[in-house]
């Protein structure tokens, strides 16, 4: 390649560089693309009712979105189902907490760990009024312990 | 017919013949040389191997029958994509047609399954004899770090499989297993995201283990093997102990031998397939967590230390090991005792190894046999 005139010896860098360039690009372009930006899952944010649909002092497991909604004297406020440590569904048993059926890590009322494997507490999501009256739970949001939405 | 007819039929069959076969069926030593070299799925052995290899008890054939396993599960595999359909709302469902509507396939489905486990269990035993052989040792230490990548595809390739049935047994097990992917520190939640397509376990992750399972993973595999085969020749055949140089031709002593390997290993994969149905329990719902909720067997050592420790068991232990297992080769420089079982030289390696080997596989008889309900210790024969 250095024999040649100099004029090939540019032309053949600068093609090299366009190649080398080119490729890397469509690499980088197939690697974005597999990062999904259209989620075919329920939304994170969602309707749960309205509120007297929750009976006072009640905790209602909601299954199919694996939050358990509390109503207390103070208001509502919602705790995930799911566990921490490897995602089972934990069971809630009544003033004692949640208790997860995979490798026996428990919770208190809060969410916050008692014992076991897992080792971050039961996220507690954010809670809001919509305008049509219905009970709003924010999964991507998370409040502290003391959150009620009153209502 | 005629004489010159038979006689122009036979000719014009022989240069069809002749095309294909170059060699025909040889039958003096020159020819079945030449018959090793001329046909491609020939060509990857030899011509003539030590006779030190050829006897069964230095590899046990092991390597050998992790490939024949490749093979059937991707016969079988291609026969179960033709009925197989990766969605949520269809899988399950074609999951029981295959069982309950299509002629021979639960027996189909039996094999898969069957040749799947058994996969990840004689692949860790090959490593195993490697190990044990010394056989890793110059100029051998870069195939066995190609081995180690085609242990870590085969636990890979049986673990996207797993969901694909879309069952509860299914369902609970990719939940757990990809929950420790997420423990990795940076690196785990993305991973887990991109895996999945998403936050939850629903169309967008079944469709990308299916892909996984079915494209990519497998064609990595082959192109694997392919290197693996063609470093073992190149790295001069297999270990033996120096001095014991008498060479054998591999036709037919090695091909009779691959032969009897295949027969063996057909006839113990069907007779498995045709005693023991591959499980299929209720429909995934992520609402209802079976208690307990275990990953698939192979991962159950690894489950154990997690119900110890996230981090430990997830994120420190298998980093570890699989680090251990990659620069291996290259730390452990001394020569001496390639090709020989359990060699006097090797003791100090040796013994570790099999002590780790023996923790992981303790640590998967518990995870499997010994856990119940709120992964608490049981007997399993007071259940
Ligand atoms: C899909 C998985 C694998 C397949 C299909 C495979 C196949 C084979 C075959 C057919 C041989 C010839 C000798 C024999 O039959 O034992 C071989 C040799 C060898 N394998 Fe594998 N193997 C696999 C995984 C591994 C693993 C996990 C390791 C180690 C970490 C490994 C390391 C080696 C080495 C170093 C040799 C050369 C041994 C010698 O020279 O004696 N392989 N493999
Ligand atoms: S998943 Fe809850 S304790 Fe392991």
């Amino acid at each position: 390649m250095s024999e040649g005139p100099p004029r090939r010896r540019v032309v053949l860098t600068l093609g090299t560089a366009g190649l080398a360039a080119g490729g890397l690009g469509l690499l980088a372009a197939l690697a974005r693309s597999v990062v999904p930006d259209v989620l075919y899952e329920a939304p994170r944010r969602f309707p749960i009712g309205r509120p007297e649909d929750y009976p006072p002092n009640s905790v209602t497991l909601l299954p199919e979105r694996r939050l358990f909604v509390f109503r207390t004297a103070e208001g509502f406020h919602a705790i995930s189902a799911i566990c921490t440590h490897l995602g089972c569904n934990v069971n809630h048993e009544e003033g004692h907490g949640f208790v997860c059926p995979c490798h026996g890590s428990t919770y208190d009322e809060d969410g916050d760990v008692t014992n076991g494997p897992a080792a971050w507490p039961l996220p507690r999501y954010a809670m809001s009024l919509s305008r049509r009256g219905e009970l709003v739970v924010d999964t991507r949001r998370t409040v502290d312990p003391d959150f009620r939405l009153r209502a | 017919m005629s004489e010159p007819t038979r006689g122009r039929i036979h000719r014009a069959w022989r240069r069809i013949y002749r095309s294909v076969f170059r060699i025909g069926w040889p039958r003096t030593r020159q020819q079945r040389l030449a018959a090793m070299l001329s046909s491609l799925a020939l060509h990857v052995h030899p011509t003539r191997v030590r006779v030190h290899v050829l006897r069964f008890s230095s590899t046990l054939g092991l390597g050998l029958v992790a490939f024949y396993l490749f093979l059937i599960l991707i016969v079988t595999g291609l026969a179960l994509m033709l009925y197989y359909v990766p969605h949520p709302d269809a899988a399950y469902r074609s999951m029981k047609d295959i069982q309950f509507a299509v002629t021979f396939g639960m027996f189909l489905r039996n094999t898969h399954r069957w040749a799947a486990h058994g996969m990840v269990a004689v692949v860790f035993l090959h490593m195993c004899r490697v190990f044990f052989t010394g056989s890793y040792k110059r100029p051998r230490e870069f195939n066995w770090v190609v081995g180690v990548l085609l242990l870590l595809l085969t636990l890979a390739l049986s673990f996207t499989g797993y969901l694909l049935p879309w069952d509860q047994l299914a369902f609970w097990a990719i939940t757990v297993g990809t929950s420790i992917v997420a423990y990795f520190p940076l690196v785990g939640e993305p991973a887990r995201y991109l895996l999945l397509g998403g936050h939850e376990i629903g169309q967008a992750a079944l469709l990308r283990f299916y892909v996984l399972h079915c494209v990519i993973l497998p064609l990595l595999m082959a192109s694997l093997i392919a290197l693996h085969f063609w470093r073992v020749v190149k790295d001069g055949g297999l270990a033996a102990p120096p001095g014991r140089m008498r060479r054998a031709p591999a036709w037919p002593h090695l091909l009779f031998r691959e032969l009897l390997i295949l027969v063996f290993v057909l006839v113990l994969v069907h007779a498995a397939a045709l005693a023991f149905d591959a499980p299929l329990e209720q429909i995934a719902d992520a609402a209802r967590t079976p208690n307990p909720a275990k990953a698939p067997w192979y991962f159950l050592g690894l489950q154990e230390l997690v119900h110890y420790g996230a981090i430990l068991g997830g994120v420190v232990v298998p980093t570890a090991m699989i680090i251990a297992l990659l620069v291996l080769p290259y730390v452990d420089r001394r020569g001496g005792g390639v090709g020989v079982w359990f060699a006097r030289e090797r003791r100090r390696a040796n013994t570790v190894f099999a002590l780790l080997a023996v923790v992981v596989v303790v640590l998967t008889v518990i995870g499997t046999f010994f856990r119940g309900p709120n992964w608490d210790w049981v007997w399993p024969w007071l259940r």
